[in-house]
């Protein structure tokens, strides 16, 4: 589990994390999703020590990052998949990595194997490509076999096989119990497999909370064909809705189809068409964090 | 060019390395910090000997060592110096390359984000520190060694005399000395710069141009502060190829040592202040 309570980072004038607090449990899989420039990778870099926060902290299990014996062991990290010298091998790059954290020498094949490089193991990192460079940062997170994964944009780069690889990898690393803290602006691809969700907006905590409960929140709108336009919209005057008229059809807001069908045949309104649509969650996302976007398109 | 991804396999069974829970959630202290050091020293060396970069600057050093000597010996015109002496006159060229050697181990690691990597793996930035001191001091070593192995068959070659060995050790004791703490300042200098074009530029700027041209115009009192004006008083050479004689005025070497150390152990200091001050990368 990862607690960060009150974490803060201001560059100048700019405040980049702003008392963000939020909690990562175990055995799931939690996404992180934000704008440009909400504070993601500021935060991220925060939680491995990389950027000393103003104030607050991050636990992992109880214990600050800079106070574990070997971090490598509880928490493997990739956030920048071209941290790594284009002149050195993909095998001295683990090596390397794997002397540092004290980790056998013999983990490095392990792991290679696991994300599918162990043909390319003598080859320099210069010549891979974004997704070769994606799957080698996550061999080093996996060198230490951590319970906890943090990603920053880990499928950057990847095709779609890649894509749908990673997210089976990280599922399965989420149900044999470890943890898994994912960044992603592919967030369609992230709710697929995401069982939590943080965002964050300018900085600040706009939600934490289950996929489900978002979902849930999802504004549907409920569109009516009939003949007798005016009549429903009379109807529907009494309700707690929005309805906006378009010719024959009613655009009803804050109901279901179930309820305008159930008073349409209560009042002997024909219906013609009835059909529900739900806003997606990436439009319920893109809305909560709309007004936080520190670039957007014109 | 990009090499084509290689298939991707499926994640069924994940190996695991069976850490006890302790060893997980083991808390640091500051035996652990000490007992890490091994271990970052393993993978800086890891880093330094898998580039092709450091093994040219290895294979190119005992050319110099020998070319400088041989030319010096096979063209002394004044005073026809000695194998024993001319051994050491390849070195202020070679400090240059354990400086730029000191500079590329920190700066290359920022400047391609292996930094961030280190310390993620090992947040006690001070281990990492020392880590590349130590490793820096030993190229420096190994550069100053070669080339002075090299130096002494050069300067044999181009028909120097053996000359009297009594000094020899001393002044190779010096010598390592002088490139030891000469790769420590690229180290620090990288520290600071983090930019590998800026400290190189900026370093050989100082040394060739801006101490070789000023210094003349100095008192010497100034003269023996600066930090390779001093350095190069360790080696036992006159300033401008003279045979090795006392210089009325100097300082013993000792106190040059004292001076060129005090700046490699200065950028060192400052370069470890900025290291944990600053963001990763």
């Amino acid at each position: 589990m990862i607690n960060v309570s009150g974490l803060t980072k201001r560059y100048g004038d700019r405040m980049a994390v702003d008392d963000l607090t939020f909690t990562v449990a175990a055995g799931r899989v939690t996404g992180f999703v934000g704008p440009n420039g909400a504070g993601k990778s500021t935060t991220m870099r925060m939680m491995v020590g990389l950027t000393p926060p103003d104030t607050g902290e991050v636990r992992y299990d109880g214990i600050r990052y800079t106070d574990l014996k070997h971090p490598a062991r509880m928490v493997g990290a990739v956030l920048d998949a071209r941290c790594m010298h284009p002149g050195r091998t993909a095998r001295n790059h683990l090596r390397a990595m794997a002397a540092m954290s004290g980790i056998p020498v013999s983990r490095v094949e392990q792991v290679l194997a696991d994300v599918g490089l162990e043909s390319a193991v003598d080859q320099r990192a210069g010549g891979f490509s974004l997704g070769m460079r994606q799957r080698l940062a996550l061999a080093g997170a996996l060198l230490g076999d951590p319970q906890i994964l943090l990603l920053d944009e880990p499928s950057n780069g990847l095709d779609p096989d890649g894509i749908r690889w990673l997210r089976n990898h990280l599922s399965t690393f989420a149900d044999r119990g470890g943890t898994v803290f994912v960044s992603s602006h592919l967030i369609g691809e992230l709710s697929l497999f995401a069982d939590d969700l943080v965002v964050v907006g300018a900085g600040k905590l706009l939600a934490a909370e289950t996929v489900e409960a978002i979902n849930a929140r999802q504004a549907v709108t409920v569109v009516v064909e009939t003949p007798q336009p005016a009549e429903l919209a009379r109807v529907l005057a009494t309700q707690e809705v929005t309805v906006e008229a378009a010719g024959d059809r009613l655009v009803i807001r804050g109901t279901t189809k179930a309820a305008v069908s159930q008073l349409a045949f209560e009042h002997g309104i024909r219906l013609i068409e009835l059909s529900e649509t739900a806003q997606s969650l990436e439009d319920s996302l893109l809305d909560m964090t709309g007004a936080s976007a520190e670039f957007t398109s014109a | 060019m990009t090499t084509t991804s290689p298939t991707l396999p499926t994640p069924t069974t994940i190996p695991t390395i069976p850490w006890a829970t302790s060893d997980r959630s083991a808390l640091r202290s500051r035996r652990d910090d000490l007992k890490a050091i091994p271990a970052a020293l393993k993978s800086e060396w890891i880093k330094l000997a898998s580039l092709r970069a450091n093994k040219m600057i290895l294979a190119v050093t005992p050319l110099v060592g020998a070319l400088i000597a041989w030319a010096l010996a096979s063209s002394a015109t004044i005073t026809r110096l000695t194998a024993s002496e001319l051994f050491i006159f390849p070195l202020p060229l070679v400090a240059m390359l354990a400086t730029i050697t000191g500079i590329l181990m920190f700066t290359a690691e920022a400047q391609h984000g292996t930094l961030a990597g280190a310390l993620t793996a090992r947040p006690t930035r001070w281990v990492i520190v020392t880590a590349k001191a130590v490793m820096a001091t030993t190229v420096g070593l190994v550069l100053g060694g070669t080339a002075m192995l090299s130096g002494f068959g050069g300067a044999m070659l181009g028909g120097a005399d053996l000359g009297d060995e009594s000094a020899v050790a001393s002044r190779a004791l010096w010598a390592l000395l002088y490139i030891a703490l000469a790769a420590m300042i690229g180290l620090g200098v990288g520290m600071i710069a983090r930019h590998s074009a800026g400290a190189i530029s900026g370093l050989l700027m100082w040394s060739f141009v801006i101490e070789s041209l000023f210094a003349p115009a100095l008192p010497d009192g100034v003269v023996h502060f600066l930090p390779f004006s001093a350095g190069y008083r360790l080696l036992d050479a006159g300033p401008h190829f003279e045979a090795p004689v006392t210089i009325a005025n100097e300082l013993a070497r000792p106190q040059y040592a004292l001076i060129f150390g005090g700046y490699a152990l200065a950028s060192l200091a400052i370069g470890t202040f900025l290291l944990y001050r600053r963001d990763a990368n």
